[in-house]
């Protein structure tokens, strides 16, 4: 049975899907969106984050590593060490039981609230094998739901579809060579899982990250409105910027580095959705 | 909101009013009153209060009502110690009188049988000492009315509070004429009570004679402002203690539902305002509907850190179960902060002593972890602490002389408790029908989280000796940090695990089996436990020394029923569920739940429903209280930066709401660090 690699478990998340969810979030993703605000979700590696804010600089952390390891650096046993709780070990592993066991105690009240398991991520279905034992695993208990980029092989895609309830699709940017240069892959097989799900009957929702002059411009927003007109999609959800996004990078030893103007306030063209005659909801 | 609403609500946000009054910190009336007898002088201090008084009416005001004076005189009582009378942390029974004017209350003296008792003639003359003095200031306010040309509050003041109130407006004034009054006589924490359910006649016979829900919702408002403008002088502890706390909604004995009419104004109207006063208390059950927390999820959004939820399907039993009669537990409300009273006819006190769960486990820990062969051992050496430490509590509190003998006064307050006026005997002579003590109980989850980790520790992992332990804790950990860690580290409660939740459970029941029911010496009262911690989760913790959950010593405990603050908790989920494994209704004399959810959680309607959902299923799982308070962490922090920036910002902090700026650092700290749970 696979393991699975999570960096955090949300117990009340509130916009990840119908209800009260409890939303895991998955290690590892495909793709290198400019934007993401969750740059811990992006390896499959298990990191060790330190944050910043309020160091005391006393050199615990590194201490143990040179204790440990022979040369002064950031170990798991660090976390423990901080006497400021700012390190931490992004990156659990776990079985498919362990996590479903945790999700189990709370099944109860998720259900009473019509809600919920999210699996997001990083992208849940680089780790489709491990998802799929879960879901299967919460078959009839809840409803089960993943969030997804959608870039992932469209047999796995429909594998794992079957054991879902609810999907909350992305859908960043219709041109390629736009997606290529801002999510660093091709939209092509994205596209073509989106047709599957549509196809499915499965209730899913499609939703967008605006990001200010990369995809709120009209041109992307009417291509994405036809497009799930063409496949028969009539909700979507509009996700504005958020200027928060580049706050975990330094925990990381990373840096933020845009392309776009994050002062922009991203356009919402919301009149595009509704002459489609699609929902249209911004959260 | 109306255009005169607007007015009072921009008068009192300036707050020049405040320029008006006088600051007569030297009145003491100690020497004058030597040779008043001793259970007179808080009526002839009250009088002379009054009488230093004079009208103070707001320009946009028709309620007035408002102190001149900031202080109450000092007198002394029998045993030569300066007081300025007190009392209070009860509801009243204000309808009664407001239902039958002064003179009928008059009428009832006289009518009384025991008013020619010559043991109790002193009693009723003070009683009519002190109408003489609520009509003489009365009259005083209706001559200023109309010379101001305030005309509808002179022609309200022609009529109450002499006769009964004919309309919810002169209701209104009536019930504020009555709290500035036992104000002056130094009452502070007066609650509101059920407002919706004993003024609820006057808002249906309004509606019936043609007055529109909107003139009610303004009158309701100004009514709301009339309560903010002297709040700042009733102080308890700290700024925002002020005990006015109204109470709504609630189910009778035959289960309906008694939300209305004026349940929703209220709620409506301190919606509009945001308006710390009055805090907002919403009874609820399992059958209380999602719109009514989905609507009381946007006033929670205000960030006033009300309403508060209580549980009828755990208080009333817990009422009942402690001697109440159904109709006094179904009646319950709330006290200046959590305490769960019942209004009208009790003269309880809710908040004597506190179960220092944390200090017992610990002197049990010291004295005897080292001879323990194992863990159940050390539980029941913890849990035989806490009995003694109930034992304490009781011997401690147990009046020295015969009840109602020595320092007591009459107060002006036995006229609002129903039974006093009857028999003829102040509710310090066992006029009242309740006399029963609360008791806090403080730090539960440290206390938990402390033998949780030496169970893991010391006797599953065997990883440390009790000695070195013991070590540690006499450091404060210095040279210990690694283990400190490991403790913390250890599981917690808050997390929904079974261990540490079993735990709790065990000291709670230690608490309450050992307290609950007990005589407390005061005209048959006995003893209630509870689950808050008042002041003591910061008092009682600095006085604590290091604890096994890995505390340092004289860090603050978790604040009432809560997780200990630097627990890591899993989330809301876990919390509530850890939190409701104990039978509630054995230990429900108060203490909340206290939970913070980011403002992010609220950002549209969808996460309002869900905030709505978390608060249905902590009262489904059969929680008895909880305090849900919308903070946004960096907001705080930059207040205690730029407080100039951040003058409204209201939060509760234990029991009652406050404005952050106003408070003391230490618990501005608390505020921030108690965990927020993020989106």
């Amino acid at each position: 049975m696979p393991n699975g690699r999570v960096f955090s478990i949300e117990e009340f998340s509130t916009y990840d899907g119908p209800g009260i969810r409890m939303t895991v979030f998955l290690k590892g993703c495909p793709l290198r969106c400019m934007w993401c605000h969750n740059p811990e979700g992006q390896r499959f590696e298990t990191e060790i984050a330190r944050s910043p804010v309020g160091c005391i600089s006393c050199g615990a952390c590194f201490n143990k590593g040179a204790e440990l390891t022979g040369k002064p650096s950031l170990v798991p046993e660090s976390a423990s060490v901080c006497p400021r709780s700012l390190v931490r070990v992004c990156g659990e592993d776990m079985s498919p039981d362990e996590l479903c066991a945790k999700i189990e105690k709370n099944i109860a009240i998720l259900n009473m609230s019509g809600g919920g398991v999210t699996f997001s991520g990083g992208e849940p279905l680089c780790q489709a094998e491990f998802v799929l034992e879960c879901l299967t695993w919460l078959r009839g208990k809840t409803s089960r739901a993943i969030q997804t980029c959608g870039y992932v092989k469209n047999d796995i895609f429909t594998r794992v579809l079957t054991e879902c309830d609810y999907v909350l699709y992305d859908l960043k940017l219709m041109d390629d060579q736009k997606h290529k240069h801002y999510t660093g892959v091709s939209n092509e097989m994205i596209l073509q899982n989106y047709r599957t799900l549509a196809a499915s009957g499965i209730n899913f929702i499609t939703r967008i990250p605006l990001i200010p002059t990369v995809n709120d411009t009209a041109e992307n927003l009417s291509a994405t409105a036809q497009f799930m007109r063409e496949v028969g999609a009539d909700r979507i959800e509009l996700l504005p910027y958020n200027k928060l996004a580049g706050g975990k990078y330094r925990m990381l030893g990373r840096d933020y580095v845009t392309d776009f103007d994050e002062a922009v306030t991203p356009q919402t063209h919301m009149e595009i959705f509704t002459k489609y005659e699609i929902e249209v909801k911004v959260l | 909101m109306t255009e005169a609403v607007k007015k009072a609500l921009a008068e009192l946000r300036t707050g020049e009013y405040k320029k008006e009054r006088i600051n007569n910190e030297t009145y003491d009336m100690t020497e004058k009153f030597v040779d008043t007898p001793n259970e007179l002088r808080s009526i002839a201090a009250l009088e002379d209060m009054l009488a230093h008084e004079t009208p103070n009416i707001l320009k946009n005001d028709i309620f007035g009502f408002n102190r001149r004076n900031i202080n109450t005189p000092y007198y002394c009582n029998s045993a030569g110690r300066k007081i300025r009378g007190g009392g209070g942390n009860l509801t009243p029974n204000y309808i009664h009188t407001i239902e039958s004017g002064f003179e009928g209350i008059l009428k009832e003296i006289a009518e009384n049988p025991n008013s020619g008792d010559s043991q109790k003639v002193v009693f009723y003359n003070a009683m009519k000492r002190f109408i003489a003095a609520v009509l003489e200031i009365s009259e005083q306010y209706r001559v200023a009315a109309e010379a101001s040309g305030n005309a509808r509050l002179a022609k309200a003041l022609a009529w109450v509070p002499r006769k009964p109130a004919r309309s919810f407006y002169e209701a209104c004034l009536f019930f504020k004429i009555i709290i500035y009054v036992l104000r002056c006589a130094n009452m502070v924490h007066l609650t509101l009570g059920r407002f919706d359910q004993y003024m609820y006649e006057y808002y249906k016979k309004d509606i019936a004679r043609g007055v529109s829900r909107e003139e009610l919702l303004e009158t309701l408002e100004l009514f709301f402002i009339s309560l903010n403008v002297d709040g700042d002088l009733y102080i308890g502890i700290q700024q925002g203690d002020n005990g006015q706390s109204m109470v709504l909604g609630g189910y009778d004995k035959d289960g309906n539902d008694m939300y209305n009419e004026l349940s929703e104004l209220c709620m409506e109207a301190s919606l509009e305002l945001s308006l710390i006063d009055p805090k907002i208390n919403l009874r609820v059950n399992k059958t209380t509907s999602d719109s009514r927390y989905e609507y009381a999820t946007k006033l929670t959004k205000k960030g006033l850190g009300f309403p508060q939820y209580c549980n009828d399907d755990i208080v009333v039993p817990f009422l009942i179960a402690h001697g109440y009669e159904e109709k006094d537990a179904l009646d319950y409300t709330v006290a200046a902060c959590w305490e769960h009273i019942v209004p009208n006819c009790a003269a309880d006190t809710p908040n004597k002593g506190t179960m220092d769960f944390p200090g017992a486990v610990n002197r049990a820990v010291h004295e005897k972890l080292t001879s323990c062969a194992d863990f159940n051992e050390l539980m029941r050496h913890a849990t035989a602490a806490i009995a003694e430490d109930c034992d304490a509590i009781c011997e401690r509190f147990r009046p020295k002389g015969a009840p109602g003998t020595g320092n007591s006064h009459y107060s002006p307050l036995s006229l609002f408790v129903d039974g006093c006026l009857e028999k003829g005997l102040d509710l310090s002579q066992g006029g009242a029908k309740y006399y029963n003590y609360g008791c806090h109980g403080a730090g539960i989850a440290n206390a938990a989280d402390a033998l949780a980790a030496i169970k893991q520790v010391v006797f599953d992992e065997k990883a440390v000796t009790p000695e070195e332990l013991l070590a540690a804790l006499d450091a404060d950990f210095v040279g210990y940090e690694e283990l400190q860690n490991r403790l913390l580290a250890c599981p917690k409660m808050g997390n929904n695990d079974g261990t540490v939740d079993d735990i709790a459970c065990t000291l709670m029941d230690a608490f309450v089996n050992n307290l609950s029911g007990k005589p407390n010496g005061v005209y048959g009262g006995i003893w209630r436990a509870g689950t808050g911690s008042a002041m003591e989760y910061i008092l009682t913790a600095r006085k604590c020394p290091a604890t096994a959950d890995g505390r340092n010593a004289g860090k603050p405990y978790g604040c009432s029923f809560s997780p200990a603050i630097t627990t890591r908790l899993n989330g809301p989920l876990s919390v509530i569920q850890s939190f409701t494994k104990f039978d509630m209704k054995k230990i429900a004399n108060g203490g909340p739940l206290t939970m913070e959810v980011h403002d992010t959680v609220f950002r549209n309607a969808e996460g309002e429903k869900k905030v709505a959902q978390l608060v249905k299923a902590f009262i489904h799982l059969g929680g008895h209280q909880l305090q849900l308070n919308s903070i946004n962490r960096d907001r705080l922090l930059d207040a205690q930066e730029h407080p100039e920036d951040h003058k409204n910002l209201i939060v509760r902090v234990w029991g009652w709401s406050g404005y952050f700026c106003e408070l003391d650092r230490e618990y501005q700290d608390h505020v921030i660090k108690r965990t927020e749970f993020m989106v």
